[in-house]
C-alpha cells in the first residue's frame, strides 16, 4: 500500500469514527441540554415526576406521570403555550405511546390554550418495544418554541423484540393483528407489480441500440426510425392496461372498505388545575451566578401568608432539584428512584434555618453550589440575550404540607461573591 | 437484433464493430444515468414535498394528493425532456418515478426501520409511477410535448389518488383510541412516537375543503390534475434548456488568469 492511500484509510476511519462518536452523542443527548437556558428555567417546570419501574420486558409498560408549572415569567421570545403537545423524548420509537393525557384530557392531538402562572398534571402510558437502555423523558412541544424536555430516567428493556405486538380492532369490527406491519405486504405487492410494468416499459426502450446512435439519427432527422409502429402499440396497449388496472383496484378497494375516515386533526383544551397552596410570598431581590464558584445565589424576600410555620424545602429549575437537607420533609420529598444525577449533592443552602412564623417577613439568602450548573450547560447566562432565571420553591409547614412559590428575576454573573 | 435495430445503425453510419463499441457505451450510460435521475428525483422531491409522503399520518385528503404530484411531476418531465430531445426515448418519467420508488424503499428499510426503529407501517410511501407511465406513453403516441402537458399532466394529477388509494384505503379505517375516533393511520402516528414531530406540525386539511363533504379527495385530485399541466410544461422546458449546449463567453483577463497565452493582436 502507497503511504498516500494509507493516509487517505486513516484519515477516512478518523473522519467515521469522528461521525459515529458525534452520533453516538447525539443519540443519548437528546436535546435535554441543548435548550437555551432562559428556555429551560423560565417556562416550563417539571415536578413531582415519577416513572412506575426502570426495568420492563418487552410488551410491558411504564408510566410517566407528574405536573408541570408554567411559570409567569415567560420569556418574551418564547411563543406562548397557545397550542402544545405532549410527548416523549426517546431515540426513536423504541418505545410506543400507549395513552398520554393533559389534566385527564386526552392528549393523541395537540392540546390547545394553555394558562401560564398555571399547573397541569400529565400521564404518559409507554409500552416498551426495543431492548436496551433508554432515557425517557417527558416532553412538551410547544407550537413555535420547540421542546422543552422534562427529567429523563433509564429504563432498562429485556425480553425478545421479536414478541412485540400492537393489535386493534377497528370499529367496523376488522382485527388488525400487528400495527408494525399493518397494510405493508398490501402497498408493497402493489408497488411491486407496477414497478414490474414500468421496468418492462423501461427494458423495451434499453434493449435497442442507445445513446450515440440514437443522438445520430435524432440528429439527421430521420427520427421515423426511433419510433415505430409497434412503439405505438405497445404505448396504446399500456395506457388502456393502467387505466383497467387502476380502475378496477380503485372500485374494487373502494367496496372492500366502505367505511373510511379522513385523518383527524384539532386540537382538545384542558383547564389548569386548581391552584396549588400558596403560603408565602416571594419578592425577588437578586440573583447572581458566580462563574468560577459555579454557584446560584439567590436574595429574596418572604412573607409567610399561612397561620403556619414554613421553611424553605426545594428549589427547582431546569428539572434540576435543590434540596435543603436539613429539613427532613423536603429530603423525604426525594424519592429513592428519581435519577441522582438531577438532585446536586451540594443541595440548597439557606442562610438561617429558622422557619418563618406565621405573618413574619424576612431576607433569605439561597445558595445552590454545584458543578451541575455546568453539567446541566445553564451557565450561557452569560450569552443569553434576556439574562433572567427562574424556578420554583417549595416550603413544607410542621405537619409536612407543602406549597409552592414561583420566583424569578434578572441573574448577574459575577466573578467574585457579592451576596 | 431487430431490422430496426439495423436500421436506426445504418442510419447512424456506424460499422458493426463502432456499433458494438457503441452498445459499450451504452451500458455505462444507463448505470450512470440511472444513479443520476434517481438522486435528483430524490433530492427534489425531499426539498419541495418532503413531510407528505414520509409519514402514514400525514396523507391527508388535502395537500397529500395535491402536493405530491406536482412536486413529483417536475422532475419526471425534466428527465422526460432530456431522454426526449436528444435521443427520442421515452423513458424519463418512468425512470424518475420507478428509480425514486426504489431509492424510497432502500431509505424506509436501511434509514427509518433500520435506524429510527419506524416500522414500515408508518413510514409506506406513495408512487406517482402509474401517471408517470401514461405519460411516456402519451409522449410516444402525440410525438408532441404540448399534448403531453395537458393530457398526461391531467391524467398524472388524477391518476395519483386513486392509483395509491388502492392500497393505502386500509388505513383509513376507523377505529377507537382514548374514547376519540381516529383513524389506523392517526393511531399509527400516535403508536410510534417521532420525538421531534410534535403532533401539531401536521397540516391536515386547512382551508375551505370541508365545504366539499365527502369528496374531498376527487376535488383536490382535479385541482392538482390543474397544476399538473403548468408543472410539466415549466420543468420540460427546463429539461430542454439543460440538454442545449450554450458557449459562454470568457475575458481574456480570465484566460490569462488561467496561465492562456493571449496574443496581444488578439485583444
Ligand atoms: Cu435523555
Amino acid at each position: 500500500m502507497s503511504k498516500i492511500l494509507k493516509k487517505a484509510t486513516l484519515l477516512v476511519l478518523a473522519a467515521t469514527t469522528l461521525l459515529f462518536s458525534l452520533m453516538d452523542q447525539a443519540a443519548f443527548a437528546h436535546g435535554e441540554r441543548a435548550t437555551e437556558p432562559y428556555i429551560r428555567t423560565r417556562t416550563v417546570h417539571w415536578y413531582d415526576v415519577t416513572w412506575s419501574t426502570d426495568a420492563l420486558n418487552v410488551n410491558d409498560t411504564v408510566t410517566v406521570q407528574g405536573k408541570f408549572h408554567l411559570l409567569n415569567d415567560w420569556p418574551d421570545s418564547v411563543s406562548l403555550p397557545n397550542l402544545v403537545f405532549l410527548s416523549n423524548g426517546s431515540p426513536g420509537a423504541v418505545m410506543t405511546r400507549v395513552e398520554s393525557y393533559i389534566n385527564e384530557i386526552p392528549a393523541r392531538q395537540s392540546t390547545k390554550g394553555l394558562i401560564i402562572g398555571r399547573d397541569y398534571d400529565f400521564k404518559l402510558v409507554m409500552k416498551a418495544r426495543k431492548v436496551g437502555q433508554w432515557h425517557l423523558h417527558p416532553v412538551m412541544n410547544i407550537h413555535g418554541a420547540g421542546a422543552v424536555v422534562g427529567p429523563g430516567e433509564w429504563i432498562t428493556v429485556s425480553g425478545n423484540e421479536a414478541d412485540f405486538k400492537d393489535p386493534l380492532t377497528t370499529l367496523t369490527g376488522n382485527k388488525i393483528d400487528d400495527l408494525q406491519t399493518f397494510g405493508v405486504s398490501r402497498v408493497q405487492m402493489w408497488q411491486f407489480g407496477f414497478g414490474l410494468i414500468a421496468a418492462v416499459w423501461i427494458l423495451w426502450w434499453l434493449r435497442r441500440p442507445l445513446i450515440i446512435s440514437r443522438w445520430l439519427v435524432v440528429q439527421k432527422g430521420r427520427e421515423n426510425l426511433l419510433i415505430t409502429p409497434m412503439d405505438d402499440k405497445v404505448a396504446a396497449g399500456l395506457l388502456v392496461l393502467l387505466a383497467m388496472v387502476v380502475l378496477v383496484g380503485y372500485t374494487r378497494t373502494t367496496s372492500e372498505f366502505p367505511e373510511l375516515v379522513p385523518l383527524q386533526s384539532g386540537s382538545l383544551s384542558a383547564p389548569p388545575l386548581p391552584k396549588p397552596p400558596h403560603a408565602v410570598e416571594v419578592k425577588f431581590k437578586r440573583a447572581e451566578y458566580d462563574v468560577p464558584g459555579r454557584s446560584m445565589r439567590l436574595s429574596v424576600e418572604m412573607t409567610n401568608t399561612s397561620d403556619q410555620p414554613v421553611s424553605v424545602g426545594e428549589f427547582t429549575t431546569a428539572n434540576l432539584r435543590f434540596i435543603n437537607k436539613s429539613l427532613p420533609a423536603a429530603v423525604a420529598a426525594v424519592s429513592s428512584k428519581f435519577p441522582k444525577e438531577l438532585v446536586p449533592r451540594n443541595g440548597l443552602v439557606i442562610d438561617n434555618p429558622e422557619p418563618l412564623a406565621p405573618g413574619e417577613s424576612r431576607l433569605v439568602n439561597l445558595d445552590t453550589t454545584d458543578a451541575a450548573w455546568e453539567v446541566e450547560r445553564l451557565v450561557s447566562f452569560l450569552s443569553n440575550v434576556d439574562s433572567r432565571m427562574g424556578g420554583l420553591l417549595f416550603f413544607y409547614d410542621g405537619k409536612g404540607n407543602r406549597s409552592m412559590s414561583e420566583v424569578y428575576g434578572p441573574i448577574v454573573p459575577v466573578f467574585k461573591k457579592t451576596i | 437484433m431487430t431490422d430496426n435495430d439495423q436500421a436506426i445503425l445504418a442510419a447512424a453510419e456506424m460499422s458493426p464493430r463502432i456499433a458494438r463499441y457503441s452498445r459499450t457505451f451504452d451500458y455505462l450510460i444507463v448505470v450512470i444515468a440511472a444513479f443520476l435521475v434517481w438522486s435528483v428525483t430524490h433530492i427534489h422531491f425531499l426539498l419541495f414535498a418532503g413531510d407528505w409522503d414520509f409519514f402514514i399520518d400525514w396523507k391527508d385528503r388535502q395537500y397529500w394528493i395535491l402536493i405530491t404530484p406536482i412536486v413529483s411531476i417536475m422532475s419526471a418531465a425534466a428527465f422526460q425532456a432530456i431522454f426526449w430531445s436528444l435521443f427520442r426515448l421515452p423513458i424519463g418519467a418512468t425512470a424518475s418515478a420507478l428509480l425514486f420508488l426504489i431509492g424510497v424503499w432502500i431509505v424506509r428499510y436501511h434509514s427509518w426501520e433500520g435506524m429510527a426503529y419506524f416500522p414500515l407501517s408508518l413510514v409506506v410511501p406513495a408512487t406517482g409511477l402509474v401517471g408517470a407511465m401514461a405519460l411516456d406513453c402519451i409522449l410516444v403516441l402525440s410525438r408532441s410535448w404540448v399534448i403531453t402537458a395537458v393530457f398526461g399532466g391531467v391524467i398524472y394529477g388524477l391518476s395519483f389518488f386513486p392509483t395509491n388509494w388502492i392500497y393505502l384505503a386500509p388505513y383509513f379505517q376507523p377505529a377507537e383510541h382514548m374514547g376519540e375516533m381516529a383513524s389506523v393511520a392517526d393511531i399509527i402516528g400516535y403508536v410510534f412516537p417521532r420525538s421531534g414531530t410534535p403532533e401539531y406540525i401536521r397540516i391536515i386539511e386547512r382551508g375551505t375543503l370541508r365545504t366539499f363533504g365527502d369528496s374531498a379527495n376527487w376535488v383536490s385530485a382535479f385541482f392538482s390534475a390543474f397544476v399538473c399541466i403548468f408543472a410539466y410544461s415549466v420543468f420540460w422546458l427546463m429539461g430542454v434548456a439543460a440538454c442545449t449546449p450554450k458557449y459562454i463567453p470568457v475575458g481574456y483577463r480570465f484566460k490569462e488568469l488561467y496561465g492562456a497565452k493571449i496574443d496581444a493582436g488578439a485583444v
